[in-house]
């Protein structure tokens, strides 16, 4: 009966033994290095797609007038990482490889984020520039025309009144 | 002068000085184009930083160093791509009239950002691995890449020759792709030397 009810617990332990493994062996999986080539090349392709529409972002920021020096730095750290990762790749080195292209997603995704950011701000400030520019040429150009026609009047009056104020006179040896 | 003259002479003035004070509205809404040309600079420069004393007669497994260089004048950021290609002579190189990149593979690639008007610069230390006939890998920056290249003896320079050769690729927003910027760079290696070793 002891010997009996010992071989069922027996059994129940191992089979708990052996759900408890079919969970955790997955996490030791993963530590142990079981990225294949596949998901390598998915994370390093990824990367790649981060790091091209940061640079977008930071190719937009830039023409509305942000100062990107600051973004390009960390495109060039991303970068680096991107190419690393190529490396580790074409090694076979895939943990390495997914390691170092999620790093350089990670580093593309914020540039991206304070790219757009930049843009909003250095647009904002562009359209108030503009508008300050156009309302001062307006009145500028106003003030001038309508300086220049008060001008030519004033010129015209006197201009005619100086004729007016000339005598006719006689020339000497006309008859 | 008569009034007429002086009419004229107020008219074109007044002309001058809108034009003058309307420019800064005007160049906001239409774009002047901008002086000089658009263009990206590549060049390779020897061990001492000049463009001299190139490696030419190497020996397998010796290192070798040069600097590869990218000059940005596009007038805008740019994202460039360096693709690092070893090949023998009758391989292709880079169609330069047609656009074309060499059909090799690249063993190395540099990718970086430049700011217009910015200089990018990095040293590029390699050695070759194999027999002076066939070279089975090369190592860059301190990383073996497989190439498994073979030449043949050239009897008109008495040797067997490769090249190393750089071209440089920019990314293209329109196709989400970078595409060849129709520039290369390229260094001739005999490894015959080393066959006298053996």
């Amino acid at each position: 009966m002891t010997c009996k009810l010992s071989r069922t617990s027996l059994l129940r332990l191992l089979v708990v033994l052996l759900l408890l493994s079919a969970f955790v062996f997955p996490f030791f999986v993963l530590r142990a290095g079981a990225f294949s080539g596949d998901v390598a090349t998915s994370a390093i392709s990824e990367a790649e797609e981060v790091v091209a529409s940061a640079y977008e972002a930071v190719l937009e920021a830039e023409n509305a007038g942000a100062d990107v020096s600051g973004l390009l730095d960390k495109l060039n750290e991303a970068g680096m990482l991107l190419a690393e990762a190529q490396i580790a790749s074409r090694l076979g080195d895939f943990d390495e490889a997914v390691l170092l292209a999620s790093l350089c997603s990670g580093i593309g995704e914020s540039v991206k984020n304070e790219a757009y950011e930049l843009r909003v701000e250095a647009y904002g400030s562009r359209v108030m520039v503009s508008w300050l520019t156009m309302a001062g040429s307006t009145i500028g150009v106003v003030a001038v025309v309508f300086g220049s026609f008060l001008g030519w009047r004033v010129f015209k009056r006197r201009y005619i009144q100086q004729v007016l104020r000339l005598k006719p006179g006689v020339a000497k040896g006309e008859s | 002068m008569n009034l007429e003259d002086y009419r004229a002479l107020f008219a074109t003035v007044s002309l001058v000085l809108i034009l003058v004070v309307a420019f800064p509205a005007l160049s906001t809404v239409v774009s002047f184009p901008s002086g000089g040309e658009r263009f990206s600079e590549l060049w390779l420069l020897g061990p001492n930083h000049m463009a001299e004393g190139y490696p030419f007669n190497v020996g397998v497994g010796e290192e070798y160093s040069v600097f590869v260089g990218v000059s940005n004048h596009m007038g805008c950021s740019e994202y460039y791509m360096v693709c690092v290609k070893f090949r023998n002579q009758t391989q292709p190189l880079p169609d330069s009239l047609n656009s074309i990149p060499s059909p090799l593979n690249s063993t190395y690639e540099f990718q970086f950002f430049l700011a217009d008007g910015e200089t990018w610069e990095s040293p590029l230390i390699f050695s070759v691995q194999g027999e002076p006939m066939f070279v089975g890998n090369i190592s860059i920056n301190e990383v073996v890449f497989p190439v498994s290249c073979s030449s043949t003896w050239e009897s008109e320079r008495n040797g067997f020759f490769y090249q190393l050769f750089f071209e440089l690729w920019m990314y293209d927003g329109d196709s989400s792709s970078f595409r060849y910027h129709n520039r290369f760079v390229g260094i001739w290696l005999n490894t015959t030397v080393q066959e006298a070793a053996f």
